[in-house]
């Protein structure tokens, strides 16, 4: 009862008028106090009161929130002096969020800031109260049994009863077991018998205001409905602590959320609890915003504590846990265990809060099973455990799940398991390798030489160099100052500043590294200058992986994962015992082993998008203010003044206004002229050096060091991610186990043609070759007498040439990076470790070099891993050289290699001579692959004996419009089955021949009966007009869009007459459709289907979900969003956030689901087709539809593509899909009787029917893949 | 058919016993003084509703429809007065436009326009040669109306001929925009800045929607939606160019680069000034205000269209435009409103 006086006491402190001056109010307030002290004789009451006016002393004096509760415990001034200059210069001050006054000046600002803070403190201790006293009402009213009640009191920490009403009293004793014994004492008081019988009796004149009070604030009570429901609530709740934060929440709940955990994660990273805790209160004060915390918000706070072995602030958070109604979650008890590990409390202490975490539903074996621990935060733990449990032993690791997927059973099944395949590679080598890769990913950056740089250098240049040094050295001194300058002032400000400050994280790493990240920045930037948005979200993106890695060497993750590693290798190298373990379950046996459980997982921090823009817009204004030139420095008549490197400008495009940043002229030159011979990437550009660390985890896996994601999104957006962590672990292990096989691939470079491929573009380049030409060799611009007079047409000629050499430019640029770091790892073996997108399509995580590049990229690329070609390989290789060219695509594979053989000798000319000879390579399809494999064919056909040439040259094999064969396969449309090459031919079927033959065929019917269009259309229909559209088709392609694109084929035509362009492309469009239709029956109905269910299910305000046969979750995010505008100094800045509107995007969820399932499904064959080849020992990579192999192995892998085709399709797939959405979409119980809710279960079970082509058929299609 | 005039919204088709007072004709006259009238050219006269009431004003009127639909109509008229009305197949909206080649009709250009027409070009400082009358489509009109600007300081296009002065029915809205005073916080915008600095520009006339009508599919009127600016009406507008544009340091040749200059200073009306000539990288930017007597704290919405012209000539004179970057971007721009 005391406390709920003492807030009567200070009341009219809480409702002051905005006049009075506080210490007027807080004479009063300690004066009336002591008044009411003395008057009543009641011992805890006036401990209370001590205690407050302890506390009105520690603020005054500027001190953090110390427990209250402590019996006036005073704590020691001069720690606070010393505290107190740290304090002001990093606190993230509340006060701008509260209402009070705030003057300009400290000494006024002071008390409005204790104030406040006592003002916090007792609206948490009385609404604690106040929900002790309804929940007591409530149990008491009902059951009327007062007399019990001292009894449970006194017992205090009464074992677990199965009694619900046990269970609530138990739960709110929680935080007062964790407590020392005498604070106890003073919330007991609080339950006098009297008080509990009728709190609001009006027996003295304070109870009066008490009960005044607290009817005029309800609100408390309204939001914080607590009583006899809650009984319930916490029955439930006990179980899954964790899920309280699941799906239900909105996104904007979840996005505020995260700034919540991030800037309280940044303060316990820089080991800065009181500011943690100052931030947690600021939320927790208020009603509206306390709704935003969740028990991980206190968690993080309770880390920072129990980090410095402060148990009493532990307790403190565990008492505010409760009275913001939340449950402790198991890291709650970590935290506290940890806490009680580092300062040993009592054996008791210790004790209880075991007992609590038990009689939570949790298991101390638990802790160590599931929390993510960091640096010695494990051992602590186990230290307070065994405090009570000397004997207590870790638990034994779980025992590895294994998938159950019918598509999989031969692969996961332990009988069938062969050991995996060995790299070339000692156990040494590859630690040696690994080690280099750890020291690029420490370094951050690599700086290799570019492949310009064998030119000579010429005097200009190097003055230029001499003067970009001197520059430079200059920029980074003044970009410090202006860094640490603009801290300081921030550090002034935040005192009163709001939550979205960005000081924290502008502490996170050494100054020297911010400098070093703009720098950077400074140094790639285009001439022709860059969005504002993409270099704010590029340096806001490299501080946040700089912090990660930063993470991960505080928390010691690092030394596990290359204690790990080192382990890991044996699996891999061959000179250790072989091992029958897949990558990522060799992996998680040796964690396991290793005792560290799931720690190797860094806990999540992610920063919300908008936070990492707002850094970087920050970045970005220190780096234009702060970067200058003089002006005359490349003109020394001119003045010298100091201008800024790089401007911002805007510029006027169709859809508004867009801000640029860009490097001033001067820049540019300096930079041209330098020349400079290296160029610095992210080390994630690079290949990696050593075999990716294995995906394990939606969290982990690939880089050693760098952060990579499982899936890529679109930035800002969180679905998927919760999705992937939402599922059961053991249902991505096909996905993840695909992946790791695609990474594990060890790659080299093809040498002769780097070489040849570098020769052409140091001379000039060559666009025939795909070799960009440096801007130099641009058409030169056209003369327009003083500036901008020129006439029209000259502005236009002007305008062209700008667009030229801007695009020349960045062609050049990008085939400098990719041809620069194939130079670099010429000499080494690499590998391109995988992530997917949202659909399940693998891609390797380096950008610039990788397989899936242009023609001049995989022309360089070799498997590390060479394999003799056997008695077929030297066909496979004519075979694929034809392919390549592109000459013979409609011919048998014999004829192929007829023809390979027939041109034997341009071939070897070719490999001979390329530069010099007949250059017979330089005519097709594609250039650089032919001749790097004219040039493996002249090599093995000059062996004495072909079939034991080792060669480790890739065989593409392509599936023939692959979107098009999934949706034959779904429909089983046997016609359409046939044009796509899933039935057996002599020779390859050619869908677009045959679409054009069926268009022409309706041509001729509609002119013979007289329509004009089709009548003037005769004899221009070929293959090359409908072939776009009928690829497209299978993608969602529009009649619109369909008749766009006739036209412009039409438009290519000479001699089509132009005013029938309109009409003609119509028809045409509507002819192919209709053949498509014709030909492919139900692959028209299913797409109907898909369309048409997505669009119903938008329609209902839910995003389109589904689970691929591999059980890989996908879902669309496609929103409708309002963009945030962020004020920045500099530009307002339109960011695009899933937060403000989360209704889903009907056309786009309606229009991409099918070209989007049937992606899910192509890359579900080729993840199969990985794995089974995987186990027949193959090499194996993907190019999405497209797979490599050897020579040697081609005719095995066709098998198993094939295998897995029909293995695929024989599934139930759409029945699948359909009883998936139906469960997801139309669950019984939610509004089943509206009638938008009938209509989607009547769509969704409404399955279309399949055609009648036997699926089995695909087996002995040689064209299906080829 | 009836998609192609829906295209033109609004286009007006108003019933002859309609007007009220004063009636476009009678606005177009007042205001010249004694002497042979210029020639009055309406774009796009769709009907001819406009045009026959120009007639019988007394105004000798050319009509430039590019719908071919109308022509037949208007081709009668024609034929049925005795030279007072003068009909052309052309574009008025693709007058000029930046794109190589020959012309396809009915994008024109204005040589051949005015050799039609019969007018030569006069010195900037000469009178009104020719009158424009027409109502701007409401779905191009801030593209319009950007074009015409550029034009405009470029004396380019329609210019070339000298002061030509344009009648437009515009939206209220726009109106509003061109007249705006400093410091609005909706209406001050970069058009607003330069048309107030290029023309002299005076309301004639203001006709509420609804005396409207169309033939859009449900009767009604495309009205774009306004809601920060009063949209009530359509306003006759009278541009007519200014005779001192180029008297000071602004010369046809750099007016690109004034162009965007204040586009520039304007795409965040409530930034300092001082802030937006510093990422210019021009650092002296203090010194050249207080030689303007501009407060060193101004917004670019606090500027007087007058005090960006100083502003330009100042710059020019200080020599800092020679950067050739300025004048990619203003090149940029000018392509994407011609396009």
């Amino acid at each position: 009862m005391s406390v709920l006086r003492l807030r009567a006491a200070l009341g009219p402190a809480r409702l002051r008028g905005p006049g009075i001056s506080w210490s007027v109010l807080r004479n009063y307030s300690s004066a009336s106090a002591k008044e009411k002290a003395s008057r009543s004789g009641v011992c805890e009451r006036t401990e209370l009161l001590e205690v407050l006016k302890a506390r009105v002393k520690q603020l005054q004096a500027g001190h953090i929130p110390e427990v209250t509760l402590n019996k006036g415990e005073l704590a020691p001034l001069s720690s606070d002096k010393l505290q107190e200059p740290l304090w002001k210069a990093v606190a993230p001050g509340p006060v701008g969020q509260q209402p009070g006054p705030r003057g300009g000046d400290e000494k006024p600002s002071r008390p409005g800031g204790w104030a406040e803070k006592l003002k916090k403190e007792m609206h948490v201790r009385q609404l604690k109260v106040e929900r002790r006293l309804s929940i007591a009402a409530a149990q008491l009213a009902p059951e009327g049994q007062v007399k019990d009640k001292p009894k449970v009191k006194a017992k205090g920490k009464t074992k677990t009863k199965a009694k619900a009403k046990d269970k609530t009293k138990e739960s709110l004793k929680s935080p007062e077991s964790l407590k020392s014994p005498e604070s106890l004492k003073s919330p007991e008081s609080l339950k006098s018998p009297e008080s509990l019988k009728n709190p609001n009796s009006a027996k003295s004149p304070k109870a009066k205001v008490v009960a005044a009070w607290s009817q005029s604030h309800t609100v408390p009570r309204v939001i914080y409905p607590h009583g006899k429901p809650r009984v319930l609530a916490v029955k439930e709740v006990a179980k899954p602590p964790r899920s309280q934060s699941g799906a239900k929440d909105s996104s904007q709940h979840k996005v505020l959320q995260q700034t919540i955990h991030s800037n309280l994660e940044c303060f316990l990273f820089l080991q800065k609890p009181e500011e943690a805790e100052r931030f947690l209160l600021l939320y927790h004060s208020s009603p509206a915003k306390r709704r935003l915390l969740d028990v991980n918000a206190y968690n993080i706070v309770m880390r920072c504590w129990a980090r410095q072995g402060n148990l009493k602030h532990v307790n403190r958070l565990f008492s505010m846990l409760e009275a913001a109604g939340l449950q402790p979650s198991l890291d709650s008890y970590a935290a506290a265990l940890e806490c009680m590990g580092r300062v040993p409390p009592p054996a008791k202490a210790v004790h209880r809060c075991v007992q609590q975490l038990k009689h939570n539903g949790f298991h101390v074996d638990e802790l160590f099973q599931k929390c993510l621990f960091e640096e010695d935060e494990k051992e602590m733990v186990l230290r307070a455990i065994r405090i009570v449990q000397p004997e207590y032993q870790l638990p034994p690791p779980p025992s590895p799940q294994t998938c159950t997927s019918s598509l999989l059973q031969d692969f996961y099944s332990k009988e069938k398991m062969v050991s995996y395949p060995k790299l070339d590679f000692s156990v040494q080598e590859l630690q040696e390798r690994f080690q280099r890769q750890l020291e690029m990913e420490l370094d951050n950056t690599v700086t290799i030489e570019s492949v310009e740089s064998t030119k000579p250098l010429t005097p200009q240049a190097e003055k230029a160099r001499e003067l970009l040094a001197t520059l430079r050295s200059q920029w980074h001194e003044s970009l410090l100052q202006a860094l640490q300058k603009s801290k300081r002032s921030m550090a002034r400000l935040t005192t009163g500043s709001g939550y979205n400050t960005l000081y924290p994280y502008l502490c996170l790493l050494p100054d020297e590294e911010y400098v070093a990240i703009m720098m950077q920045i400074l140094n790639s930037l285009s001439p022709q200058g860059e969005s504002l948005a993409v270099l704010a979200r590029e340096l806001g993106n490299k501080i946040y992986d700089r912090h990660v890695t930063q993470r991960k060497l505080r928390s010691r993750q690092l030394e596990k994962v290359q204690e790990i590693y080192q382990g890991y290798i044996q699996l891999l190298a061959r000179d250790s015992q072989p091992h029958q373990y897949l990558p990522r379950e060799y992996w998680e046996k040796l964690v396991a082993d290793a005792g560290f459980g799931p720690s190797l997982n860094l806990r999540d921090c992610s920063w919300p998008y908008v936070l990492l823009m707002r850094l970087g817009m920050h970045m970005l204004e220190l780096l234009v203010r702060a970067a200058k030139v003089p002006r005359n420095i490349l003109n020394p008549r001119l003045e010298p003044k100091l201008i800024p490197v790089l401007y911002h400008i805007y510029s006027f495009r169709s859809s508004g206004q867009v801000g640029l940043i860009k490097p001033h002229p001067i820049f540019s030159q300096i930079m041209s002229d330098a020349a400079e011979a290296t160029l610095t990437f992210n080390s994630s550009a690079i290949p990696m050096l050593c075999p990716p660390v294995p995906w394990t985890s939606p969290n982990f896996g690939a880089f050693v060091l760098n952060d990579t994601k499982l899936m890529r999104f679109v930035d800002g957006a969180v679905q998927h991610q919760l999705l992937l962590e939402q599922c059961p672990p053991v249902n991505l292990h096909p996905v993840l186990d695909a992946l790791n096989q695609l990474g594990n691939c060890a790659w080299k470079i093809n040498q002769p043609v780097l070489d040849i491929i570098i020769s052409i573009f140091n001379d000039k380049g060559n666009e025939r070759l795909d070799i960009p030409p440096p801007v130099s060799e641009a058409p030169r611009p056209p003369t327009v007498p003083g500036g901008s007079a020129g006439s029209k047409t000259q502005k236009h000629e002007l305008l062209l040439y700008k667009k030229k050499v801007a695009e020349m430019h960045s062609l050049r640029m990008d085939a400098l990076y990719k041809l620069s770091i194939a130079n670099y790892v010429r000499d080494k073996v690499f590998w391109f470790p995988h992530n997917m997108d949202f659909r399940g399509r693998t891609y390797p995580c380096p950008p610039y070099f990788n397989h899936l590049g242009n023609d001049v990229t995989r022309a360089i690329l070799l498997f590390a891993e060479g394999r003799p070609l056997g008695p077929k390989g030297l066909d496979w290789l004519k075979i694929h050289l034809v392919n390549l060219t592109g000459l013979k695509k409609k011919n048998a594979l014999q004829e192929r290699l007829e023809y390979a053989n027939e041109i034997m000798e341009e071939i070897l000319d070719s490999a001979d001579r390329p530069l010099t000879g007949r250059r017979w390579w330089m005519d097709t399809d594609e250039p650089w692959q032919a001749l790097a494999c004219c040039m493996e064919i002249a090599k093995a056909s000059r062996c004495p004996d072909p079939a034991a040439y080792v060669s480790h040259f890739p065989i593409h094999q392509d599936g023939s419009c692959n979107g098009l064969q999934h949706y034959a396969a779904l429909g089983r449309d046997l016609i359409g089955a046939i044009s796509v090459n899933l039935m057996p031919c002599s020779v390859p079927q050619d869908v677009y021949s045959v679409v054009a033959q069926q268009v022409e065929e309706f041509r001729k019917k509609d002119a013979e009966q007289g329509v004009r269009i089709a009548q003037v259309l005769q004899g221009f229909i070929s293959r090359k007009v409908v072939k776009q559209t009928v690829m497209t088709v299978v993608y969602g392609v529009t009649r619109y869009g369909g008749r766009l694109q006739m036209e412009k084929r039409l438009k290519e035509i000479d001699g089509f007459p132009e005013e029938y362009l309109w009409e003609a492309s119509q028809y045409l469009v509507k002819q192919v459709f209709n053949s498509i239709k014709e030909m492919f029956s139900a692959t028209r109905d299913i797409q109907n289907w898909l369309t048409e269910s997505a669009k119903l299910i938008a329609q209902s305000g839910r995003t389109v979900e589904w689970v691929t046969p591999l059980g890989l979750p996908i879902v669309q995010p496609y929103y409708r969003s309002k963009p945030t505008v962020l004020n920045c100094g500099m530009q307002h800045l339109s960011v695009k956030t899933f937060y403000t509107n989360q209704k889903p995007d009907t056309v786009k969820q309606k229009n991409a689901f099918p070209p989007n399932f049937i992606h899910s499904l192509d890359s579900t064959h080729m993840m199969l087709t990985a794995l089974h080849c995987l186990r027949q020992g193959l090499t194996f990579v993907s190019v999405h539809d497209c797979y490599w192999t050897h020579a040697l192995t081609v005719d095995v892998m066709n098998q198993i593509c094939r295998q897995q085709f029909v293995a695929l399709h024989s599934e139930r797939i759409l029945q699948d899909l359909s009883k998936f959405m139906l469960e997801t979409y139309c669950s019984p119980g939610r509004e089943t009787r509206a009638l938008w809710q009938k209509k989607l279960m009547e769509q969704l079970s409404n399955v279309p029917e399949t055609g009648e082509f036997n699926l089995k058929k695909v087996m002995d299609s040689t064209y299906f893949f080829s | 058919m009836s998609q192609i005039c829906r295209s033109r919204i609004p286009h007006l088709l108003r019933t002859a016993g309609r007007y009220k007072e004063p009636s476009p004709g009678r606005c177009l006259q007042s205001g010249t003084g004694p002497g042979p009238q210029p020639v009055l050219l309406e774009f796009a006269p769709g009907p001819g509703v406009l045009t026959r009431t120009l007639l019988n004003a007394g105004v000798k009127v050319v009509a430039l429809e590019s719908n071919s639909a109308f022509l037949p109509n208007l081709q009668s008229l024609e034929n049925s007065l005795d030279g007072q009305l003068k009909v052309i197949y052309g574009d008025f909206f693709r007058l000029d436009p930046l794109v190589p080649g020959t012309l396809k009709p009915p994008a024109m250009c204005s040589n051949k326009l005015f050799e039609t027409i019969g007018v030569a070009a006069v010195p900037w400082m000469a009178d009104v040669p020719v009158k424009v009358f027409g109502i701007l489509p409401q779905k191009k009109e801030r593209n319009m109306l950007w074009r015409l600007l550029f034009a405009l300081y470029e004396c380019n296009s329609i210019y070339k001929y000298g002061r030509v002065e344009l009648n437009l029915f515009i939206s209220e809205k726009e109106y509003k925009v061109l007249t705006a005073k400093p410091g609005d916080p909706r209406a001050y915008q970069a058009l607003t800045v330069l048309w107030q600095l290029g023309c002299e520009i005076q309301l004639l006339h203001m006709e509420p929607w609804s005396s409207f009508v169309t033939n859009l599919k449900n009767g009604g009127l495309w009205i774009p939606k306004s809601v920060f600016l009063p949209n009530d009406h359509l306003c006759l507008v009278r541009l007519t160019p200014q005779q001192n544009l180029f008297t000071g340091g602004l010369k046809p040749t750099n007016a690109t680069t004034f162009i965007f200059m204040v586009k520039q200073c304007l795409a965040k009306p409530k930034s300092r000034l001082t802030d937006r000539l510093q990422s210019w990288s021009l650092d002296d930017a203090g010194k050249l205000l207080r030689q303007l007597e501009i407060p060193r704290k101004a917004q670019a919405r606090d500027l007087y269209p007058e005090d960006y012209k100083h502003l330009f000539e100042a710059l020019q004179n200080s020599n800092l435009f020679i950067e050739t970057w300025f004048h990619d971007e203003a090149l940029e721009s000018i392509r994407n409103i011609n396009l």
